[in-house]
């Protein structure tokens, strides 16, 4: 059952958390994060979940750690400069094979590549999904849950300030459901000469002679299992009019949304412009790009940052198409990732240039 | 501004009710079946400072993104922040007024302007803070948008639980807007 209901992003986001099975939630305050760690505390108990206030992003990617080791879909977020501190335990808990989802809400968009590459140690990715409004973001973090759990990996869900803070009417999922079963694996307290002792740790485990116990056994392990994660992930692109288009414009998230807008406009005028919008960030669709770009004369990517998605823009088109850059940074006083230069009449002329 | 899209852009001082106009017709659009969209002003909303909010309305999903730079209506509800509304408001659009306060001109010859009393209604309905409601209402009649039942309802899921004692003199003021706007 769904109620159809205005929500702002980020209690539809909670609640398609909770409604997904989420029962542990855990984050420190910071804008525009804070709205989402908000309302899952006011959720999460009506679920007999737990939603706890860290005193630093360190304790909250912590305790969901600990917490995801016991089976319970767990989560956790912050901001871009909040997952900075997180990075070391992103690595660690991919290659514990853990599933997590964290929620990114970005200011601006100068975190893709922390988001996409990690910035912790290692060989390591996991999975990313940037929805470009209140509707794609509830049904990515359902997607993002079943992904992670599926996978037994880290699932991002990366959005920014209008995601949390613009509302819409959307369906939402009832959260009165049950939370899936505790999996097998999950640590269950038993131990000793219970024979069910478990360890689950980014170095592998067990004892000798037993799987797990030789650590290049265990790295070769998680990147096999991240190879098999590329392939079998379904990459999420979102494309429009890109048959016929001279040029084609790529931009992800929010962002994406103004610009999907702009080329929507730019056709209404008749204007050969297409769109192509990555949904999944990673894996990114790169055959989905390629193909999609691969009639037109010029591709243009749009991101509020200095050029950072451009760079698999590039690797997907593989110089089969000049890819130009026309984004780049833009702030206003608050610096919660607003910008002034993300508007429609600005991204039209800068995509009006390109065609030139 | 697509086919179908239909925005709203409102305008005022903080404390006259605007975020509560945006909510009460973007709820009342939802109640009814529609597809809304709302985003807020972000600069620390406070008494007497600027504040402003966009709707978007349709039957289609949303294609526009929370900001934007143009405007099929708008609700007026004071001057002193709405210059660079001015200028993004279409030709032949909708324009609310509260004239009660509202001190300049207006392009009357590029697009429709209702003009509301909407402070003098609220004042005599008994609370000068029930205008934004009057101008819901109006609103809703003048744009086809939203129902006055959708109003209503809107209104109640809005309202926080402190201010539960207002629900009936702002259903009263929805009401006195709807029938002004015959």
């Amino acid at each position: 059952m769904s109620d159809r209901a205005l929500l702002e992003g980020s209690e539809a986001i909670a609640r398609a958390a909770v409604a997904a099975g989420c029962r542990f939630f855990t984050g420190y305050p910071m804008t525009p994060f804070t709205k989402l760690l908000e309302y899952m505390a006011a959720l999460l108990p009506e679920v007999d979940g737990v939603c706890m206030n860290a005193e630093s992003e360190l304790e909250a990617v912590g305790m969901a750690w600990g917490a995801a080791t016991t089976g319970h879909l767990a989560a956790t977020g912050s901001t871009g400069q909040g997952l900075s501190l997180m990075q070391e335990s992103l690595s660690e808990i991919t290659n514990a094979r853990l599933p997590l989802v964290v929620f990114n809400m970005a200011r601006g968009q100068g975190d893709y590549f922390q988001a996409t590459r990690g910035g912790g140690h290692g060989d390591y990715r996991h999975i990313v999904l940037a929805p470009m409004d209140v509707p794609e973001a509830v049904e990515l973090t359902r997607l993002a849950f079943e992904l992670a759990s599926q996978w037994r990996t880290p699932v991002m869900v990366l959005g920014d300030y209008y995601l949390a803070h613009t509302y819409q009417a959307v369906s939402v999922p009832s959260i009165e459901g049950a939370a899936p079963e505790v999996p097998d694996w999950a640590l269950n307290g038993s131990s000793g000469g219970s024979g069910s002792a478990k360890i689950i740790s980014p170095l592998g485990g067990g004892v000798e002679g037993e799987e797990g116990f030789d650590l290049g056994a265990h790295y070769a392990a998680c990147a096999a299992h991240i190879q098999e994660m590329s392939a079998g992930v379904d990459p999420l692109v979102d494309i429009g009019f890109c048959d016929d288009a001279e040029l084609v414009v790529a931009a992800y998230g929010s962002v994406g949304k103004f610009v999907r807008y702009a080329c929507l406009r730019l056709r209404d005028a008749g204007h050969r412009v297409g769109y192509v919008r990555p949904i999944t960030l990673w894996p990114f669709p790169s055959k989905a790009v390629h193909d999609a770009v691969a009639g037109a004369a010029n591709v243009a990517v749009y991101e509020q940052n200095m050029g950072q998605m451009v760079e698999d823009v590039r690797l997907a088109t593989l110089g089969a198409v000049p890819v130009e850059f026309i984004g780049g940074p833009s702030w206003d006083h608050s610096g919660f990732g607003i910008g002034p230069d993300i508007n429609v009449p600005d991204i039209s002329e800068r995509i009006l240039e390109a065609m030139t | 501004m697509s086919s179908g899209e239909r925005e709203l852009m409102l305008t005022g001082i903080g404390g006259q009710g605007v975020q509560l106009a945006a909510q009460v017709i973007a709820q009342g659009a939802t109640v009814d079946g529609k597809e809304v969209l709302v985003f807020g002003s972000y600069g620390g909303m406070m008494r007497g400072g600027n504040t402003d909010s966009t709707v978007v309305i349709s039957d289609q999903p949303i294609e526009a993104p929370p900001v934007l730079s143009t405007t099929w209506s708008a609700i007026l509800m004071h001057h002193q922040y709405w210059t660079p509304l001015r200028e993004r408001i279409r030709d032949t659009g909708l324009v609310l007024v509260n004239t009660s306060v509202f001190e300049d001109e207006l392009d009357a010859d590029r697009y429709q302007v209702v003009e509301v009393p909407a402070t003098d209604v609220a004042t005599d309905l008994g609370n000068p803070l029930l205008a934004a409601m009057v101008m819901s209402g109006v609103y809703g009649r003048k744009s086809g948008l939203v129902s006055l039942d959708g109003l209503a309802e809107g209104m109640r899921r809005s309202v926080p639980p402190y201010r539960s004692q207002l629900i009936e003199a702002n259903e009263g003021a929805l009401a006195a807007g709807w029938e002004m706007a015959a």
